[in-house]
């Protein structure tokens, strides 16, 4: 199964009958309830969010385990915890595992649950292609990491996997087959979800939710999506090269056939670089959500933060070489990949100074999400100004590949990406589950992880300078290296407590939801429309459609400004919220079609490496899948939704998947409910 | 509303659009494309770098023989012109396909729904002609870096050709039964987005990996 | 770092000279002192630069580039701290809200501007500091060769295999990088009047250009103290150079993942003034002799029998070995010929000698019986070996096999031995 063969298949959908057929007659049509297997068939946006967040924590702590055995390895001279081979695939798919199971999920957990709730939608554009994406993500994670059982072992070529050295005569085992396979798979996922949510951020927007009035984190996301549909084809094409060049032996890598190993790497960081901004702008988003509401100010510089999102997001296509300036590209290209990675710092740089001018004059109340959004400001500023010392091409000649770089990209990647999507898991908890994180097991999270994370990667600062090559799997004693890794060895396993910690909180707070008091729908006197609608949201969103008329429209359903510049408040949150005891909303039906077909793709993927009969059934399985999604209506006509789904249109779903009832739904709200009760002071553009 | 139109449904939009723009804002709140044709549109424009990566790939590595025949040495201008050609017309018969479909004219709509299905096996056809008469001359899949990305490059493409096939027939199929009118035209519309993009990237396939001399 | 200039064993403290050449460089000199402090001997330091291209390096590059971000970060802390300091509160009250303001668009463009001028002097730092690393001006060196005067433009060939390094002189026949990149096979590089590894040899004062380039796959080569690093990729041929100012023994590490062995891909840059280093040419130009000793001609046979498929002994093995030089992925494994003028061995990781001067019989001794004990190696039989294989000897085959190894090559100086103990 390949991308491009994939993707089109919306459109094969013939037009359906208004009954539902049921080619196979091997599945009744799964209807919507709240037991685990309804999971299983949900096409609701924010249940899909939330199975992409639980795995992706789940991800999180196994990337968390590989990482404390490294750090055990490395924690003093001639480490002999783990062996030079097991040493190199743990930290592969330590690496693999974080960026692609952890945090480009959990960013996707974020996209899915809150960019229909911020832009005032019901759901996102295709539904069932948002299951599929899922079911495929996390099959392509499950196959990924059965390397380890029936692989012979992880992949063992590093997160980049340079060519030739993942090639089969250099990497005989299958781990890096499962590596080309498992990324497709992965890819695969992400891009159908880029488009979904592409397509959900421009047509599905409410009445009045111009582009420049979308909150923040939905423009970052929207932005991320953009560079997940341009660079996946690429590091498709790249991981095809390889799969080919591993199971049919095709000469792309082979040096001895003439061919040019640096072709891997151009492909891979054209493909990379885009994907550091992948991972971190969904962060940045969320800071520039959380900033202001705790700052009590709206953010500062809407247009400079949304443009500098922009330029970033164009820039990022432009640096990919600064990842090869000792490769011998010549001195043209390293110089210039070396002044256009300066400049990308320019939009970046913006960034920061306008968190801090949302701060300045504000009331900063530092809740630990809050805590967390700052910590990502300040944890960024020195990943970003360590990746200005290396974008210096002469200087990064001593610096890359490097514990330098090791420290760097952390900095970046988990200071900014990880801590800031921290923080808004502290901020939305209460929105996505009706009861709030405790903030004193909070806080302790919040400072074990800033304390740990700090004494993990800011030594490895100096070890890089000292000369400590990555990928190491021993040092000798005796160049300086004993202290600072130990000290990162200890740093470590603060992180590791820290989540220890987290996952208590959870636990904790959950059991002790009932006896504190209910959140309400908005515990934060926060700014954007998710938090006009109660807590837990309700299956259907939105009782009826808002009409946006500004930003930040749903602090301006709460506050007005008076003549003297003061706020004041014309609405309670009780008198401007919505209630969530709609009736009568029609939401997609459910469906088994996206688990059953994603279950086929691995199949092919075992089949490509051990046995092309495997690949045949999962081909069938895949083709079977399709077909019966086609058959199956949008909607389906027999189902009880428990909201009399009746309500002036029948939801016939003739033009394919997802979009009419769905677009259909939102606009009739809208046209039934189009003055909202509570409207604030129309403070509207700012 | 009844989702059972689609330009229905796209005027739908369009006046959500309106709806809003009543309260101050001129900017309509959705593009006034239908979702499908949209996610099209941009699968399309991630489609671009997909045959990017694949034609820079092949750029690279053409002259690289490895001491072995190039597939240059072996093209058949003549015959792929004239496959090109058939590709091209293709496109033609694909809007005269819409046209049908979308005045009401199922006859019209069926025949040149099959036309264009048929060029395209037909175009197809040739590239497997092709492909055998290469391995004939000495040129396999891996005989060197050249004809590995020609033949990855071309095949990607004739994959995609194929796929358009096996829609266009879906349409054909639905078409017979009765199910393809008027009413829901913008699926050939959808599918003839795909099919002129396909196109179009053999356009410049043929010319910079055919007609543009290896040095 | 240990150098050899006035006091030839004494390892010289790490110098951290120029850090304050610029006032700004307040952080960058507290990162410098944390490095040298907590590392006085740390043989990879990069804040110890050795010779005058890594010196410019360092000063024009490094240290400008980490004071503007050195003052970035200060003034960015700064004013979040200040920020948190000045404007936290406990808690929300309802009326108690800021003035809302949306933003500032001269002030948002006054700091775009301002990031930009600072990208701009960062800018004019690369572009300033960017020739001291690319681009060579090396001068001809008189070498005598064989009693023959030649001017060698003192290039050496730099390739990576694994997990070793492979330094190659071409002085009589000389090639230049235009002549390897017409040839383009780093397993076909034309026959070298000197190849050894794991140590090159360099004189001092002399601006050296290296040819960087590999057999099997991606490594690269790094001297922290007298250049930054630069890639060896199969069959791209990169040149890149060093030079060291002072005799002495300068230490590098693989830097780009390459497999198993990766962290034991050690290598090391022996600068001697020209008088040794003419000295050394004459010693390692030669062919190996014929020993006299009788277990020493046992271990030839035995070398000439079974190490032959890999190794090469220049003047023993020539024709046999040019017949089997495949069973390594690499096609190639280190020159022997010289194996006791060189004081490392298996990739620039076990010390040939010991700190006394005396052979390392132990270490030799147990490389031979079991190489996968002393260094992780892929050798699994019926594939391309990856570093050395268990080849089942005898102990006699053993001892016979060192003690003919030990007559290959002379001893260097007493301080080189002493000088280039690995660390392992």
């Amino acid at each position: 199964m390949t991308v491009t063969a994939d993707a089109p298949l919306e459109l094969e959908a013939p037009p359906q009958p208004r009954y539902a057929e049921r080619p196979l007659g091997v599945l009744t049509r799964p209807q919507g309830g709240r037991g685990w297997r309804d999971w299983l068939s949900t096409v609701d946006h924010k249940r899909i969010g939330i199975m992409y967040g639980t795995a992706a924590m789940f991800f999180f702590l196994v990337g968390g385990v590989e990482a404390l055995l490294l750090r055990l390895q490395l924690a003093a001279p001639d480490g002999s915890v783990l062996g030079a081979d097991v040493y190199n695939q743990v930290y592969t798919m330590h690496g693999v595992t974080m960026v692609f199971l952890f945090i480009m999920p959990l960013a996707a957990a974020f996209a899915n649950y809150f960019i229909p709730l911020q832009i005032g939608a019901r759901d996102v554009a295709f539904p069932r292609l948002n299951a599929l994406s899922f079911w495929i993500w996390l099959s392509g994670a499950i196959f990924l990491n059965t390397a380890w059982i029936v692989g012979g072992g992880g992949a063992d070529c590093g997160w980049f996997c340079y060519t030739p050295n993942s090639g089969v005569a250099f990497s005989p085992s299958h781990g890096v087959d499962f590596y080309a396979i498992g990324l497709q798979i992965l890819g695969l996922a992400s891009l159908i979800s880029a488009i979904n949510l592409i397509v959900t951020c421009l047509n599905m927007r409410a009445p009045g939710m111009t582009l420049m009035r979308m909150p923040v984190l939905t423009w970052m996301l929207l932005i991320t999506q953009f560079l997940l549909l341009f660079a996946l084809p690429v590091i498709t094409v790249a991981l095809f090269l390889l799969m080919f060049a591993r199971l049919f032996g095709a000469p792309f890598f082979d040096p001895a056939a003439g061919a040019d190993p640096l072709l891997w790497q151009h492909l891979f960081w054209i493909f990379g670089h885009p994907e550091v901004y992948i991972i971190i702008l969904p962060a940045f988003g969320v800071v520039s959500e959380v900033i202001p509401t705790f700052s009590r100010k709206p953010l500062f510089g809407y247009e400079f933060m949304i443009f500098s999102g922009i330029a970033i997001g164009f820039m990022g296509w432009g640096v990919w070489a600064h990842h090869m300036f000792v490769s011998g590209i010549g001195p043209i290209s390293v110089a210039a990949f070396s002044l256009s990675t300066m400049f990308i710092a320019v939009p970046t740089g913006v960034k920061i100074l306008n968190w801090l001018a949302t701060m300045w004059g504000g009331r900063l109340r530092f809740t630990v999400a809050m805590k967390f959004a700052v910590a990502t400001v300040a944890m960024f500023t020195i990943g970003g100004l360590s990746g200005v010392t290396h974008s210096v091409a002469p200087a990064d000649t001593q610096q890359t590949d490097t514990y330098y770089i090791v420290a760097h990209f952390h900095y970046v990647i988990f200071g900014g990406g990880v801590i800031g999507l921290f923080a808004g898991l502290y901020f939305w908890w209460p929105k996505v589950w009706g009861y709030m994180l405790d903030e004193r097991l909070g806080n302790w999270n919040f400072w074990l992880m800033l304390i740990g994370f700090n004494l993990t990667f800011g030594p490895m600062h100096i070890l890089g300078l000292q000369g400590m090559s990555r990928r190491i799997d021993t040092y000798a004693a005796g160049y300086g290296f004993e202290l600072w890794n130990m000290v990162a060895t200890v740093g470590a396993f603060l992180i590791a407590l820290s989540m220890l910690v987290f996952m208590v909180n959870v636990w904790k707070s959950r059991r002790t939801a009932a006896s504190r008091p209910a959140p309400g729908p908005d515990p934060w006197d926060a700014r954007s429309l998710e938090w006009s609608i109660p807590s837990p949201v309700p299956e259907h969103n939105f009782d009826e459609v808002p009409v946006v008329r500004g930003r930040d429209e749903w602090w301006h359903r709460k506050y007005g400004i008076d003549d003297d510049g003061q706020v004041v408040r014309v609405a309670t949150v009780e008198e401007a919220a919505q209630r969530g005891d709609a009736v009568g909303v029609h939401l997609p039906s459910p469906s088994f079609w996206p688990l059953a077909m994603a279950v086929g793709l691995p199949l092919i993927g075992y089949g490509l490496i051990f046995n092309l009969w495997l690949a045949v059934i999962g081909a069938l399985i895949v083709i079977a899948s399709l077909y019966s999604w086609a058959f199956e209506p949008v909607d389906d006509p027999d189902a009880d939704h428990g909201h009399g789904h009746d309500e002036g249109h029948d939801g016939g779903g003739e033009s394919g998947d997802g979009p009419g009832p769905d677009d259909a739904v939102g606009e009739v709200e809208t046209a039934e409910t189009d003055e909202p009760a509570a409207v604030g002071a129309s403070e509207g553009q700012s | 509303m009844t989702a059972a139109a689609a330009p229905a449904e796209l005027d739908h939009g369009t006046s959500g659009a309106g709806g809003a723009a009543g309260h101050g804002g001129d900017h309509g709140p959705s593009t006034g494309i239908s979702h499908v044709k949209l996610a099209m549109w941009v699968f399309l424009g991630s489609e671009c770098l997909l045959f990017g990566g694949l034609i820079s790939t092949y750029l690279l590595y053409k002259t690289r023989a490895n001491g072995r025949t190039l597939p240059t040495d072996v093209f058949d201008i003549p015959f792929t012109s004239v496959s090109s050609f058939v590709l091209l017309m293709s496109s033609l018969t694909m809007v005269l396909a819409l046209s049908g479909v979308s005045r009401g004219d199922d006859t019209a709509g069926r025949a040149w729904l099959l036309a264009t299905a048929l060029l395209g096996a037909v175009f197809v056809g040739g590239q497997v002609y092709e492909f055998t008469s290469f391995v004939r001359e000495g040129v396999a899949f891996t005989t060197n870096p050249a004809s590995a990305a020609f033949f990855t490059l071309t095949g990607f493409h004739g994959v995609h050709v194929s796929l358009g096939i096996v829609m266009l027939m879906s349409l054909f199929v639905s078409s017979v039964k009765g199910k393809l009118t008027r009413n829901n035209s913008e699926t050939v519309e959808i599918v003839g987005l795909y099919w002129h993009f396909v196109d179009i990237v053999w356009i410049f396939i043929f010319t910079v990996i055919y007609l543009i001399p290896a040095d | 770092m240990t150098a050899v200039g006035e006091d030839p064993v004494k390892p010289r403290p790490g110098a951290v000279r120029g850090l304050f050449r610029s006032a700004g460089a307040a952080l960058a000199a507290l990162v410098g002192l944390i490095v040298s402090g907590c590392a006085a001997d740390a043989e990879l330091d990069t804040f110890v630069p050795q010779g005058p291209i890594a010196e410019e390096l360092h000063s024009r590059a490094v240290v400008p580039v980490f004071a503007i971000a050195g003052v970035v970060f200060v003034g960015i802390t700064v004013a979040m701290v200040w920020l948190i300091w000045r404007h936290r509160v406990k808690s929300h009250s309802d009326g108690d809200w800021p003035r809302q303001t949306h933003g500032h668009v001269p002030l948002e463009i006054g700091w775009t501007v301002g990031f930009l001028l600072t990208m701009a002097a960062v800018a004019v730092i690369m572009l300033v500091a960017l020739p001291t690393v690319d681009g060579t001006e090396a001068n001809a060196v008189a070498v005598d060769v064989d009693g023959r005067e030649v001017m060698w433009e003192p290039t050496v060939v730099v390739v990576g295999n694994q997990w070793w390094w492979e330094f190659r002189y071409y002085l009589s026949d000389q090639v230049d990088l235009a002549a390897l990149r017409e040839i383009g096979d780093a397993q076909a590089l034309p026959p070298a009047d000197i190849v050894t590894s794991g140590q090159m040899v360099i004189p001092t004062g002399e601006e050296i250009e290296l040819v960087v380039t590999a057999r099997d796959v991606i490594h690269s080569f790094w001297i922290p103290a007298l250049n930054g690093k630069r890639d060896a990729v199969p069959n791209r041929f990169s040149p890149w150079k060093i030079e060291a100012s002072d005799p002495g023994v300068y230490f590098g590490q693989c830097t780009e993942f390459c497999g198993l062995s990766h962290s034991r891909m050690r290598m090391q840059v022996v600068a001697l003034d020209p008088v040794d280093f003419q000295a050394w040419v004459d010693r390692t130009i030669q062919d190996a002799a014929v020993p006299a000793d009788a277990a020493a001609r046992r271990g030839m046979d035995t070398f000439a029998g079974i190490c032959t498929s890999c190794h090469l002994v220049e003047g023993v093995n020539d024709e046999t070995y040019a017949a089997n030089g495949a069973d390594q992925a690499s096609g190639a494994a280190p020159n022997l010929t010289h194996f006791m003028s060189r004081t490392t061995f298996a990739g620039g990781f076990l010390n040939t000698y010991n700190p006394d001067g005396s052979l390392n019989r132990a270490e030799l001794e147990a490389w031979l019986r079991n190489p996968d004990g002393m260094k992780a190696n892929y050798t699994v039989p019926g594939e391309q070996f990856r570093g050395m294989p268990d080849l089942d000897l005898s102990e006699q085959q053993i001892d016979d096999l060192v003690a003919y190894l030990a007559t290959l090559g002379r001893p260097p100086a007493g301080w080189v031995i002493e000088a280039t103990e690995v660390l392992e």
